[in-house]
């Protein structure tokens, strides 16, 4: 029962994971369960100092939890299942000690972690990510799994594929899945494989001592109904204490530490006397279900996060914020609300359609650790996509309609004379023009030669150019932040028709090949400097003779 | 939702309509004592036009067979509508594709390597939801090195090999389904510029080699058994991503000499503004010269008709 609601649990985790494509219906909370996360809520609104709306779902995680108990963990946590299905598979022939010498300090830890994330987060340093289950395995989905089941599948396909031809089954012989790559994706996997590591030592490491998560809903889960109740059939054998997986269960077996167990039933099931039962009960508390947090420890792990909170704000990269070479995904709000809200969950990036959006390691410092930002040398943002902004479940990226979102504003094309093939080789070269959805690139005739220009007000950022450019290694067109449009809320495009911004698809002056102006310039040119002998204006368009 | 898009029901109505009217075909092209002809170029909404174009020609089974695998190469390398002119009508592409479906093809593959995200370019230029309801026609985008195959260019002048989409290689028949548009790199992009959608590395033929000949080359060894050239709407300017000036000029154009149907493309309208002819695209000129085509219009005996 409790193992196929966790295993129901995961698969539903797992297939909105999926279903986070640019595609997504507007109706499917893909964030679901980023939703439902008390503690990245909680960070977000203490850091952020806003009510977040999307935030509000985690009211139903602490509401469920306060009825029921700590249930969460024991049944829907899917970083649980996973701890608890990868413990069968590998450590379920390990004798483990059970409890640890260093338990009781152990187990504190949690708590300490707790303090430490929530005191940093009212500082507005967002850090709870680092440890919080769900954006922990958000992101090891992202970063890991998403990318090696897409290669292990085409592989299985390109295994099958003569069969397939054979058969003449066309959509199965022709299927391939666009591999999604990403940075961090050792390091993801470096912190997931030790969190299951862990068990080794102890079943459930992470939830017993580790898990911040676990740590708010166990203050909480003292007060829910359902309680472990051992009748006078007890026989004292002790199996329940050692098959709890929690080691909820005190040396006297019919005590229970409320604030651990979380109610999975392994211990009923053991029972040789079927004595435990989970029955509704009011009473609250029990001497064993105590949460003892020694005075130091609450005020180290509180001043830690505080302290922690005003060095990371109070360093070099906060003064270079605004001039960081960091490009935003559109929609992102401003970058001080913007760190504070993200909670790094990685759930943009996985979406992302064409995966421009890459997850930041140092270049913000601390405090911008995981954040999303776009590599557009290695693919452009697509105008007909927005879900990096509907999946997001704090809103640091703005859900946006695709209008509205082709008006954020991500930055500028700048064009890099001494790299780029027209102006510092007069080569014929036009592919940023080609490209630009927005016609921002025009050709203007100077010195003798047509050269690419941007129309900054045309500009939107969507990087097509900089990825395309040919010059190899650094594009000799890229995309700055300068002129980037962040906003908290209201619209881009008032915003952007207000900075008379336009970008429309719209033709362009794409005759300019035709227009004399061109002759004119060459001549003035001509008379001030000398240039080497250059080429005459063509008079018809490329590719005409 | 755009107007231009089409809806299912209107691609049922239609596609009733194509059943119909080929049942006509069929006869027509046994009986058929009408003289051949070097192009047709018939006027009309998408979808009668490329009927009776098709028809015009001797139907469709005079260049399908019972049993055969068809390659449709329609321009679908971009994620626009069809409304801004760079990508091919899904009509003509549904319309073409139910034809050989009906004159016994084994499979139709509808197939493009697109420039930008593949499901994208499906979804937006309405081509895979034309052909949904069609069985045995597979709308594919061939994305990955792995199903293309590296073939010799014998009579090539600049290129000697290219790596061309593998199913085009295997005995299938090649239809090619341009869409007429300008090109900012070779003046148009009409059937013999569309062919480079059939092949893995096009970026070195904008930075490698001279792009017109290379297509020269490239035209030597990838032969349509037809051409269908969608000018229902041409893209004058902008291309060939576009947005660009679009005329609705309302012409389908068809042949089974892929520089004849080119050249005629080249002449029914002012591209940036100016008249051309054929011998005036260098890649055509090119094309002709290495013997693939005629190129003189004046030269071809041409059925014009309204559908």
């Amino acid at each position: 029962m409790r193992r196929s609601i966790q295993i129901l649990s995961l698969l539903l985790f797992s297939i909105l994971f999926i279903f986070a494509t640019y595609q997504l219906p507007d109706w499917l909370f893909a964030d679901l369960y980023l939703r439902l996360d008390p503690l990245l809520n909680l960070n977000a609104i203490f850091a952020a100092r806003e009510i977040i709306p999307r935030a509000l779902w985690a009211l139903l995680t602490i509401g469920v939890t306060l009825l029921i108990g700590r249930f969460f963990c024991g049944y829907i946590c899917p970083m649980g299942v996973s701890i608890d299905l990868l413990d069968l598979f590998f450590f379920r022939k390990k004798k483990r000690e059970n409890p640890l010498r260093f338990e009781s300090t152990l187990r504190k830890t949690k708590y300490f972690l707790f303090i430490f994330f929530i005191s940093a987060a009212v500082v507005g340093l967002s850090l709870a990510f680092l440890f919080d289950p769900m954006a922990f395995l958000t992101r090891f989905y992202t970063f890991f799994i998403y990318p090696v089941v897409t290669t292990l599948i085409n592989l299985f396909l390109d295994l099958l594929r003569p069969l397939f031809h054979q058969l003449g089954w066309i959509s199965f012989s022709h299927l391939h899945f666009p591999q999604p790559v990403f940075y961090m994706t050792a390091i993801t996997l470096l912190l997931f494989g030790g969190i299951i590591l862990l068990n080794r030592w102890v079943p459930r490491f992470w939830c017993r001592y580790l898990c911040p998560l676990g740590a708010l809903l166990s203050l909480i889960s003292p007060l829910g109904l359902l309680k472990r109740r051992v009748s006078e059939e007890c026989n004292r054998c002790m199996r329940c204490r050692k098959a709890c997986p929690m080691g909820a269960i005190g040396e006297n077996p019919i005590e229970t530490s409320r604030a651990e167990c979380i109610q999975c039933g392994t211990c009923s099931k053991v029972c040789p006397k079927e004595a435990v039962s989970f029955p509704i009960s009011f009473s609250i508390g029990g001497e064993y279900s105590k949460v003892e947090l020694s005075r130091r420890g609450f005020f180290y792990s509180l001043s830690g996060g505080l302290i922690a909170g005003f060095l990371a704000l109070q360093t070099p990269f906060r003064l270079r914020r605004g001039k960081l070479q960091l490009i935003r995904p559109p929609g992102a709000i401003p970058e001080d609300e913007f760190l504070r809200t993200c909670i790094r969950c990685g759930e943009c990036m996985k979406s992302c359609l064409t995966n421009t959006l890459q997850p930041s390691l140092w270049e913000s410092g601390l405090s911008g650790l995981w954040t999303p930002k776009m590599d557009l040398r290695l693919a452009p943002c697509d105008q007909n996509c927005n879900v990096c902004g509907k999946v997001c479940p704090t809103q640091a990226i703005r859900s946006l309609s695709l209008e509205e979102k082709n008006h954020a504003k991500v930055g500028t094309a700048i064009l890099r004379k001494e790299l780029c093939l027209v102006w510092a080789q007069n080569k014929i070269c036009l592919i940023c023009d080609e490209i630009c959805p927005y016609n921002a690139i025009v050709f203007r005739p100077v010195e003798g030669y047509r050269r690419p220009v941007v129309i900054a007000s045309k500009c939107n950022g969507c990087g097509y150019c900089e990825q395309r450019c040919p010059v190899s290694g650094e594009s000799a067109i890229v995309v700055v932040p300068h002129g980037e449009i962040r906003l908290k809320e209201g619209s881009y495009q008032k915003e952007a028709k207000k900075l008379r911004l336009e970008f429309k698809p719209d033709p362009g002056d794409d005759k300019f090949i035709l227009e004399e102006e061109g002759f004119k310039i060459e001549k003035d040119q001509k008379e001030s400097k000398p240039i080497p002998k250059t080429k005459s204006q063509p008079q018809k368009p490329k590719g005409f003779l | 939702m755009n107007p231009h898009q089409i809806t299912r029901r209107d691609f049922l109505k239609a596609t009733a309509i194509v059943t119909a009217s080929l049942s006509g075909v069929g006869r027509l092209s046994i009986s058929q004592a009408k003289e051949e002809y070097d192009l047709v170029v018939i006027s009309g909404e998408p979808l009668p036009a490329t009927q009776k174009a098709i028809e015009a020609l001797g139907g469709i089974s005079r260049f399908v067979k019972k049993g055969d695998r068809v390659i449709l190469k329609p321009n679908m390398s971009f994620a626009r509508t069809p409304e801004v002119g760079a990508t091919t009508h899904p009509l003509v592409v549904a319309t073409v594709a139910k034809a050989c479906i009906e004159a016994g093809a084994k499979q139709v593959l509808v197939l493009d390597h697109t420039l930008q995200r593949p499901e994208l370019c499906l979804e937006r230029t309405g081509i895979k939801e034309a052909c949904k309801g069609l069985s045995g026609v597979h709308v594919l985008t061939i994305q990955e090195r792995k199903f293309f195959k590296e073939v010799k260019i014998p009579k090539g002048k600049v290129l000697d090999r290219v790596e061309v989409i593998q199913d085009v290689l295997e005995n299938s028949v090649l239809i090619n389904l341009p869409v007429a548009k300008s090109h900012s790199a070779t003046g148009v992009s009409l059937g013999i510029k569309g062919l480079m959608g059939l092949i893995w590395d096009r970026e070195s033929f904008h930075s490698r080699y001279n792009i017109n000949q290379a297509l020269a080359d490239l035209a030597t060894v990838i032969r349509p058994r037809l051409t269908i050239l969608d000018a229902t709407r041409a893209l004058t300017s902008g291309g060939p991503g576009g947005p660009g000036e679009v005329r609705k000029l309302n012409l389908i154009i068809a042949g089974v000499d892929p520089v004849a149907v080119d050249s005629y493309g080249v002449s029914i309208v002012p591209w940036y503004g100016q008249n051309f002819k054929g011998h005036q695209v260098e890649h055509l000129l090119m094309a002709h010269q290495r013997g693939l085509g005629r190129i003189d219009i004046d030269q071809l005996k041409i059925l014009k008709e309204k559908a």
